[in-house]
């Protein structure tokens, strides 16, 4: 009889507990919840951890799923900021113009991004209509581009991914085309990245700060004025494919998150911005 | 009841988009979620080649090893092996996921020279791999469950081993098996971040229509890399959902299948 009452007691104390240190837990802590974009990740999980050793009372968690999530996150009000890699699109804009605010971070560029076979092999070179014509299909191979015989392994990205926006509005002329000649579609740039790089005929949209030896970036532009993703050409704005990485905050945001936003945009800030391989703002 | 719930929310919530664009989206062959175009065939085809690949490889390869351990293997083999299908069966999706992107996809792109390892081949054999434990354990308990006093009468009959396995075992364990079957169908279709993993996510019916080495992409896959961005309410969001639906009720016509053998036995 005794222990029937335990066990009926039980589940009872032990959802008291649990109550009970939530409410402690909730009492001492802010939280700050941000999601998002997968280019702007970085960024904001370096900030955060200096960020959180300023402000140990603070909770911060940072999490992905692409720029289309951040905004729909900020929508839905399950998140504090939001983070997109490109600009918001006209029906986001109508929905949350009146609630939310889209501050810019980061600048960055996507780099048309070649596995090390083809770079080699002497692609080192595409203009726009190129680049275009693969991602249409209408070029297949690496040799018609000046490479080897060898068909072309053409990545796309999830449609609502800040980097795939960015590419197909200066590429393809807009930020939802099409792209008929795509072999296969990834979502995240490490997952687009471990594809270039375990192949040797790919090529893909990447930012800046994921090119690496086996990764590399092709100029872009005709004949000689070609130019690389590099902080002059886009300081100078002859490299045509960049972005603004933006946050986007709803207008009610609370001190914490004010006091956040401010620390993005210092000078502090935006080294941090550089530390991690994107382009200050100020 | 909670069936009827999770049906009657997965319709309520695509309607819009049954409302907007009929039932004639479920043959269309493109999906662009941007220009309103939510054609299913090419995924609910992918869903369906990957389902039947595993099932064409798990099933013969699941069955034999249950005939084997059930009939041939001394019982501490026996439950050795057991174990050992009871462990792989517990195994997360994710990590055979991952195992699929560094063994598998390599090896199909060495072997086949693929431009990419990521087709429909490589979540066919994922899934059989996964489905592989369920077939076994459960063919081999209903081959078990078979009386011994059946065996025995066979040996007397005279009759050798491999009749006595096609006349006897095997049409009494076949209701067994065939729920094996069933059950790991089902797996197998709502499995979705390993498939998501390694069948390249591109909507495009396999051309011609047996090439398993084209990437492709399965209703699972849709979802898995679709829920998260499409905003609640909307067309995309509704018609993901109906591609819950589908599955929903693919699940539901098997386990009555599964449920109106039961009853026969």
């Amino acid at each position: 009889m005794f222990w029937r009452g335990t066990f009926a007691l039980l589940p009872g104390v032990l959802l008291f507990c649990v109550w009970g240190a939530g409410s402690l837990y909730a009492a001492t802590t802010t939280t700050i919840k941000i999601a998002g974009s997968t280019t702007v990740l970085p960024i904001l999980a370096e900030a955060t951890k200096v960020y959180r050793i300023l402000h140990p009372e603070l909770t911060m968690t940072v999490s992905g799923g692409g720029s289309g999530v951040g905004v729909a996150s900020v929508e839905r009000g399950t998140i504090d900021i939001g983070m997109a890699s490109r600009p918001l699109s006209h029906s986001e804009a109508l929905r949350l113009n009146t609630t939310a605010d889209v501050i810019p971070v980061a600048r960055d560029v996507v780099a048309v991004a070649v596995s090390k076979a083809v770079y080699e092999s002497g692609v080192q070179r595409l203009s726009l209509s190129q680049i275009a014509a693969i991602y249409r299909g209408e070029i297949r191979n690496w040799q018609a581009l000046g490479g080897l015989d060898a068909p072309i392994l053409v990545i796309d990205k999830e449609a609502s991914r800040g980097t795939r926006h960015v590419f197909a509005s200066v590429v393809l002329g807009s930020p939802r085309a099409r792209a008929a000649g795509a072999t296969i579609i990834t979502g995240s740039n490490n997952e687009e990245q471990a594809v270039i790089a375990r192949s040797d005929q790919a090529i893909g949209m990447l930012s800046n700060a994921w090119l690496n030896d086996r990764v590399r970036a092709v100029a872009v532009g005709e004949g000689d004025s070609g130019s690389l993703p590099t902080a002059e050409n886009v300081a100078s704005g002859r490299y045509a494919i960049k972005r603004d990485l933006n946050i986007i905050v709803p207008k009610n945001r609370s001190a914490a998150v004010i006091a956040f936003v401010d620390f993005l945009r210092s000078e502090q800030g935006q080294t941090i911005v550089q530390a991690v391989g994107f382009h200050p703002v100020r | 009841m909670t069936i009827v719930l999770v049906v009657g929310f997965l319709l309520q919530s695509s309607w819009p988009l049954l409302q907007q664009q009929g039932i004639a989206f479920v043959a269309g062959t493109e999906w662009y979620p941007f220009e309103s175009l939510y054609g299913m065939l090419p995924a609910l085809i992918g869903t369906l080649w990957a389902v039947a690949l595993a099932l064409l490889i798990a099933l013969p390869c699941g069955v034999a090893a249950a005939i084997l351990s059930a009939e041939l293997l001394s019982p501490r083999l026996r439950s050795t092996v057991r174990f050992g299908m009871e462990l792989l069966a517990g195994i997360p999706s994710v990590v055979y996921g991952l195992l699929g992107i560094w063994l598998l996809i390599p090896l199909l792109e060495s072997q086949f020279e693929l431009l990419t390892g990521r087709t429909l081949l490589a979540a066919g054999l994922l899934l059989a791999l996964m489905i592989l434990p369920t077939i076994m354990v459960f063919s081999e308990d209903a081959i078990s469950a078979v009386k011994q006093s059946q065996r025995e009468a066979a040996k007397n009959l005279g009759i050798g081993w491999d009749a006595t396995l096609w006349r006897v075992l095997l049409p009494q364990a076949w209701p067994g098996i065939r729920i094996a079957t069933l059950l790991s169908m089902g797996r197998a279709m709502g499995e979705t971040v390993a498939v998501m993993l390694v069948v390249g996510s591109i909507d495009r019916i396999p051309e011609p229509f047996y090439n398993l080495l084209q990437p492709a992409q399965t209703l699972t896959s849709r979802i898995g890399r679709e829920m998260a961005e499409a905003s609640v309410g909307s067309l995309h969001w509704a018609a993901l959902l109906f591609c819950g639906l589908i599955l929903a009720i693919l699940a539901m016509a098997i386990s009555l299948l599964t449920h109106r053998q039961r009853l026969v036995v």
